[in-house]
């Protein structure tokens, strides 16, 4: 068992998307004025998240979740909405 | 020769009718089409009551239909006036209500986020998505009722107003810069012939269409018949992304703001190869941190790199050809000289011009020069004032507020600002506005915004925030204010609540001594 699983174990699976939710709520929609996202919500066409956000995402995830993320897959469709975003990481730490 | 700018366009739709013209979000627009969809545009647009002069909304998401509208609007004899899709409504409803704007173009989406004492001002709307089948609110397929083949006939000169960009102002509420076809003109032409804009150019639009920098992007690919490639969202946020669009599409013209550049030489992956496609890198807005720059210039050889310089009411007014050879031995980017069909002087305070190496404001003249602000004749008069260096007739220039000093080498090179005002990714931003907009919470007692100097975006806004009751208001509570009055990009990002501001002798808020308390800061 490589040390991804074993830490994607720690974390349940179900609350993956929960983490994502709170952190993108908290760290980027609400000081924007915005109390509510649902998961499907494109959080680059609303503003939600800007160009350094992207990156302060990325890191997030990388950390909370242990998997590593490279630059090429920096991309719309990895991170344009909390249900794109959890796919991306369940993803990485099945790898 | 153009005198209006949707000149460009019927000229080039009759030399490549069937080029793209634009590219947005996957699709793209031939010049015939572009022509015949602004044509039906603007004969819709009269019949919805637009009249020469009269101005009209465009507020929905960059995308084929943003330039389809400019154009239909300009050649309805209107004045297109640019709205940033994610600013606060309140803003967007003062826009509206201060330049009078009766037409909206925009979608089901944004319409519904206006306020609603805003859209019963409005007497039509024209959805890009959504269905209308009234009046007052108009379906984009319905332009296929109206006549494709000719533009209404409107009585047009060059001094007519051609559209009006809001940008941040002191007192509280953003200012509206007008600006003319000739202002435009006198620009495009200047850029067609510097940077020798051809039909197989393929350029790309970064900014915003509410930015001035989008200018140069439209018109020059209009007057040339090249293509340009609107940059959304979708791939201005991914520097990846963003760099393989630009191999893939082998875009040969690029500009935006320099942030937007740093981020593509940090994270986009970038080489020569990639990039050998530019021919041309144009940036402006913002200082370009030298470090930076230099990276560009090794991974862009196939570029030649120019910074180019001034405030929305002059459009650009100076501009510097990056010479790579003496890179190294620069601190900080000459803003270099004046266009063609522009001057420029640096005055002293006491109004003579600058000696060499005299630090003086930053004054422009010519055709390229705003009349002014909408609706606003006092802040016109203090902006835009006479050109006291001509005796023998009445002639106005404008201020930039910018302190510059004149180098060796004959460039003007930038030194700072004489008030307030500064840049965050580009975006012109007053602190006082911001300052206004926390003011204005019931139970703020005394509010100072300051800018932390970042290398990365230009500056960090840190606000001091005094609560008329301790413990009264939170931070988070303050921003969500501020989200709901100024755009996102100057929401404060760090807030500090204290029970009193440091103040000068003569009572006046200390800024010196907090901008140097906050630099000490994490």
């Amino acid at each position: 068992m490589s040390k991804h699983d074993g830490e994607m174990k720690m974390i349940e699976q179900a609350e993956v998307k929960g983490r994502i939710r709170e952190y993108v709520l908290e760290e980027f929609a609400k000081t924007k004025g915005i109390n509510h996202i649902t998961d499907q919500e494109i959080l680059t066409k609303n503003g939600v998240i800007d160009s350094m956000g992207i990156f302060r995402l990325v890191s997030f995830l990388e950390e909370t979740f242990n998997v590593r993320i490279g630059d090429e897959e920096i991309t719309h469709d990895n991170l344009e909405s909390v249900d794109a975003i959890e796919r991306l990481v369940i993803a990485k730490s099945k790898k | 020769m153009a005198y209006i700018l949707q000149q460009l366009l019927t000229k080039s739709a009759k030399a490549y009718p069937d080029k793209p013209a634009v590219w947005a979000r996957g699709r793209s627009i031939s010049y015939r089409e572009l022509d015949e969809r602004s044509n039906q545009l603007a004969h819709l647009l009269r019949q919805s009551g637009v009249e020469k002069g009269d101005r009209v909304g465009l507020f929905f998401p960059k995308c084929v239909e943003s330039i389809v509208s400019m154009l239909g609007v300009l050649k309805a004899g209107g004045v297109y006036v640019p709205l940033d899709p994610q600013a606060p409504a309140d803003r967007i409803g003062y826009i509206i209500g201060n330049c009078g704007i009766q037409v909206l173009i925009t979608n089901e989406e944004r319409r519904a986020a206006l306020p609603p004492e805003t859209v019963s001002t409005l007497e039509c709307c024209i959805l890009t998505e959504g269905e209308g089948n009234r009046s007052d609110l108009v379906a984009w397929s319905q332009l296929s009722e109206f006549l494709a083949s000719e533009a209404p006939k409107v009585t047009m000169v060059e001094t007519d107003l051609a559209y009006i960009l809001y940008t941040s102002g002191s007192t509280g509420r953003p200012k509206g810069v007008m600006l003319t076809h000739q202002n435009a003109l006198t620009f495009v032409e200047w850029c067609a012939e510097e940077f020798q804009v051809r039909s197989e150019d393929r350029l790309s639009n970064h900014a915003p269409l509410h930015f001035d920098l989008s200018v140069f992007d439209v018109y020059n690919t209009l007057a040339a018949g090249a293509t340009v490639y609107l940059i959304t969202e979708d791939l201005a946020l991914f520097p990846t992304s963003l760099a393989s669009f630009i191999e893939s599409q082998g875009i040969t013209i690029w500009y935006s703001v320099p942030s937007a550049l740093m981020l593509l030489l940090l994270y986009g992956r970038v080489t020569s190869e990639k990039l050998r496609s530019l021919r041309v890198i144009l940036f402006a807005g913002e200082v370009f941190p030298m470090k930076y720059l230099r990276q560009l210039a090794e991974v862009s050889t196939a570029s030649d790199l120019y910074n180019l310089y001034g405030p929305t009411e002059t459009n650009v007014c100076t501009y510097y050809k990056v010479e790579r050879e003496r890179l190294a031995e620069f601190n900080t980017l000459p803003i270099g000289i004046a266009c063609a069909n522009t001057e420029c002087f640096s005055v002293t305070p006491d109004g003579r011009l600058a000696k060499p190496g005299e630090p003086g404001e930053l004054y422009v003249r010519g055709p390229s020069v705003t009349n002014g602000y909408w609706a606003d004749p006092e802040k016109t008069k203090k902006m835009v004032v006479p050109n006291h260096f001509e005796e023998h007739f009445e002639e106005k220039m404008y201020r930039t507020g910018d302190i510059v000093t004149v180098g060796d080498d004959g460039n003007y090179y930038f030194q700072g600002r004489r008030d307030s005002q500064i840049k965050s990714r580009g975006y012109r931003i007053e602190l006082g506005e911001i300052e206004s907009a926390l003011l204005s919470h019931s139970d703020v007692r005394e509010a100072a915004v300051l800018a932390i100097p970042d290398e990365l975006i230009g500056n960090r806004i840190r606000a001091v925030v005094v609560p008329h009751v301790p413990g009264s208001l939170g931070v988070l509570q303050l921003q969500q204010y501020c989200a709901s009055r100024v755009p996102k990009y100057m929401i404060p990002e760090i807030i500090d609540l204290c029970d009193e501001l440091p103040k000068t002798s003569t009572g006046k808020i200390d800024r010196v001594k907090l901008a140097t308390e906050a630099a000490a800061l994490p």
